[in-house]
């Protein structure tokens, strides 16, 4: 019981923070509330995973729930390096326009510091 | 000896050389240059030594880069400075001496008496002195990988000596921060369909170029961030 209460709590956090998210779309936003939901609902009642892992050809309910927590880290892990990549592209833009915005050594031009 | 036109180039080209950590070399690779070319960009990327004073001392105009972004984003930096400085022709030429002032006139040549877009150098139609079975073997390998994935034939792909119009430079643009940007810039001449030229260069290793330059593992890397730059794009 004490995990599941645990449990409970980490997904209430992250819900809360999911959704003051301003700069999200509020359809991402809505989905993963209601990711976030079904999730609580499996903490509650963990009985109801083997009905799924049937549907999905998984002998037990806890394997499915491993097997579509890999995929989503994979997918987050995928999402966040992108995003990294965005970031970085955006952080040479402003680098270079920083770099070209005082150029040293052109004639004419008295560069001492 | 160069034609008139060609020694009248040499004075509207713009030479872009990036540069991390070169303090010890850079002051003689500039002052090579600037007895042939009268215009020299140093593009420090993040270095922590005193790399710009000394290509400054050697009457490079010199940019900084506030913090590393890698060879690529340094080399672009430098291509956009020419631009807006009116440059008629601009090439690429590395820090560490492993290039020579005088492939460079050459292919300056063959840029102006073949007018082909861009003219790239190869060690491998010239030489490459003191270089390693390995290090040749991961370039061919490269060289392999560019060729069948761009669709253009060369002999060496990844060589930082190249020589090419201004209006050439204002139709590529390099993405790629890192080392990837050589295969990059393949992959744009040929998706623009560009005229290449190759010219035999020499490429002189020596153990201070070796111990900066690439690890073989960059490879790797290079792989990574060509897909990354394929889905972003």
């Amino acid at each position: 019981m004490m995990i599941q209460f645990f449990l409970s709590l980490l997904l209430a956090a992250t819900a809360v923070l999911v959704a003051i998210q301003r700069t999200t779309s509020r359809l991402l936003r809505a989905t993963v509330l209601v990711v976030i939901a079904f999730g609580a609902f499996l903490i509650w009642f963990p009985g109801v995973t083997d009905r799924f892992a049937e549907l999905f050809g998984v002998s037990r309910g806890a394997d499915l729930v491993l097997y579509l927590w890999v995929v989503i880290t994979l997918a987050l892990i995928v999402f966040l390096y992108l995003k990294l990549a965005t970031l970085s592209r955006r952080l040479t833009r402003l680098t270079r326009a920083v770099a070209l915005g005082h150029p040293r050594g052109e004639p004419g031009r008295n560069d001492k510091r | 000896m160069l034609s008139k036109q060609a020694a009248d180039y040499e004075r509207n080209t713009w030479v872009v050389v990036p540069a991390l950590n070169e303090a010890q070399v850079i002051r003689r690779s500039v002052s090579e240059l600037r007895d042939v070319f009268a215009n020299v960009v140093v593009v420090d990327d993040g270095s922590e030594d005193t790399t710009g004073e000394e290509a400054l001392a050697a009457g490079a105009v010199v940019l900084r880069h506030p913090i590393n972004l890698g060879q690529g984003a340094t080399i672009q930096t430098g291509i956009e400075y020419a631009l807006s400085r009116g440059a008629e022709i601009l090439a690429t030429f590395d820090a560490d001496g492993q290039h020579h002032v005088e492939d460079l006139r050459k292919m300056l040549q063959v840029l102006c008496q073949e007018q082909p877009d861009i003219v790239l150098g190869s060690r491998f139609l010239g030489r490459a002195e003191g270089i390693g079975r390995l290090r040749r073997l991961v370039l061919k390998a490269a060289l392999g990988f560019t060729n069948l994935t761009t669709g253009v034939r060369l002999t060496d792909a990844h060589n930082g000596l190249r020589i090419m119009t201004a209006a050439t430079a204002r139709r590529l643009r390099i993405r790629q921060d890192r080392m990837a940007h050589a295969s990059e810039l393949v992959a744009q001449i040929g998706r623009l369909g560009l005229e290449v030229r190759e010219v035999p260069v020499t490429i002189t290793y020596s153990e201070y170029s070796v111990g900066k330059g690439q690890r073989l593992s960059d490879s790797f890397r290079i792989v990574l961030d060509l897909f990354t730059g394929w889905l972003l794009r």
